[in-house]
């Protein structure tokens, strides 16, 4: 489909009456293009003024008690692979989030101005890592995961690719080494799937680390990769490379932090 | 490859790991996009104190309009605990800065009621709710929803009542740019874009409801 076929559905998608086989075709689209894609949620966004506009009516009692059991139950589930990544997702996007806070800034000098900024920075850090910990311990019941043996880095983008990134490892002389790597703003387009993710260390070493078939409406998946064998020690840098074998995202672990 | 050692005994820790965190939404009021960012991750571990917050300030847009879409009270009570749970679900691909928090739940339940009454054998339409019981006397958590709607009702003076009521056919009664354009008997392509007319005017009247 072209743009100008898609954005001529696109009021009916916002509106919630296109049929599932146009929404799908409109769907399609929008995973690669940001352009319709940033129409389709301006567009929905005016289409949802409709229903803050009504009445409100009184919720039945009791209903907020059967939600939250209703969420908290899934939520507590035994843990599927699919939870995981999700939450393992949060989490690095949090992480994210939390390195474009202003440390440069910081280390540049002008803590005064940034210090509550890097307050709440460093909170929201341990925030994450909290959580990571329990998502670990999660896909390895009991067992408890040292929190410093956790680390980040992010991917940025190199010439010619697209997108961006983060990735966690976990490096531990004690349980398997994991890692996981979050990226959005990949392209789609046939002939550069799968990506695959691979770590590379000093001496060129190089280990595969998962590989990603499918892509979000954002261009986004993420990779989670558990390592029986390897130890992930000196393995810090992470590419994430197309089907033709070019990097289009890389990055460097810092695992002396 | 090294093989896996023993962990060291006293191996130090970074302090800031250690640090208490807790779930802080401000109690009413709009939230920030950090504060959006913070419950819907407390949604996605299934932290019970998130998804009561979440639940304050939503659940009664969600329901109402569950009500007015599905035409039961049990029908719109299973569309918000849908809705939560489907929100729980995809959490993790929830960006505030390509929306409010408030907008995607409330499109996350119109799909849902739109696809519920696709399956619904016998249900083409969904019908004008009236609801006789009294309101019940808001929280504070709900001060937000009091705003986007006199900001949603302020929005919608923006359009002509042609375009208020091309606008409701389509979102309250499912009728398709075409079913329209067959009943008014005007051409499909005059539907469409008077369709997205009407959405980008309340979009553009909508700008200053922006987060704060």
């Amino acid at each position: 489909m072209t743009c100008l076929e898609v954005r001529e559905l696109l009021p009916e998608l916002a509106v919630g009456v296109l049929s599932p086989e146009d929404r799908e075709r409109a769907e399609r689209h929008l995973q690669w293009c940001a352009g319709c894609r940033k129409e389709a949620t301006d567009l929905g966004s005016a289409a949802a003024t409709f229903a803050f506009a009504l009445e409100p009516v009184p919720v039945p009692q009791g209903l907020g008690d059967r939600v939250v059991a209703r969420v908290h139950r899934a939520a507590g589930a035994p843990g599927t692979s699919r939870r995981a990544r999700m939450a393992a997702a949060a989490v690095v996007a949090a992480m994210v989030a939390v390195t474009s806070l202003g440390w440069g800034a910081v280390m540049a000098g002008r803590a005064d101005r940034f210090a509550e900024r890097a307050e709440r920075a460093e909170r929201e850090q341990a925030a994450a890592l909290e959580r990571f910990q329990r998502i670990l311990a999660g896909v390895i019941p009991g067992q408890q995961l040292p929190d410093d043996e956790t680390h980040l880095g992010q991917l940025a983008l190199v010439a010619g690719g697209s997108g961006g990134g983060a990735v966690l490892q976990l490096v531990s002389p004690t349980i398997l080494d994991f890692v996981i790597v979050i990226v959005s703003g990949l392209d789609p387009v046939q002939g550069s799937m799968p990506y695959r993710v691979r770590l590379v260390n000093a001496r060129g070493d190089v280990l595969r680390a998962g590989r990603i078939d499918e892509l979000d409406a954002d261009g986004g998946a993420e990779a989670y990769h558990q390592f029986k064998t390897a130890d992930l020690t000196g393995y810090t840098t992470v590419d994430v490379v197309d089907a033709t074998g070019a990097v289009v995202l890389s990055g460097v672990v810092d695992q002396s932090a | 490859m090294m093989a896996k050692q023993p962990r060291k005994p006293g191996q130090a820790r970074r302090p800031y790991h250690r640090k208490e965190t807790r779930l802080d939404p401000r109690p009413d009021g709009p939230l920030l996009a950090r504060e959006e960012q913070q419950l819907v991750e407390g949604l996605l571990a299934g932290n019970q104190e998130a998804v009561r917050a979440l639940y304050a300030r939503y659940a009664r847009p969600i329901f109402t309009l569950g009500l007015r879409l599905l035409g039961s009270a049990e029908a719109a009570e299973e569309l918000t605990q849908d809705v939560f749970l489907a929100a729980w679900r995809k959490a993790a691909r929830f960006d505030p800065s390509r929306g409010r928090l408030s907008t995607w739940l409330m499109t996350i339940a119109h799909n849902l009621a739109v696809d519920r009454l696709r399956r619904e054998t016998g249900v083409t339409r969904p019908r004008l709710i009236l609801v006789d019981e009294v309101p019940e006397v808001l929280g504070p958590d709900e001060d937000e929803v009091l705003m986007e709607r006199d900001v949603a009702i302020r929005a919608l003076e923006s359009l002509s009542d042609a375009e208020k009521r091309l606008l409701a056919r389509a979102y309250f009664g499912g009728l398709t740019a075409r079913e329209i354009a067959e009943d008014d008997h005007i051409p499909l392509g005059t539907v469409k874009t008077r369709l997205r007319t009407a959405l980008i005017k309340v979009r553009r009247a909508n700008q200053d409801k922006e987060r704060p």
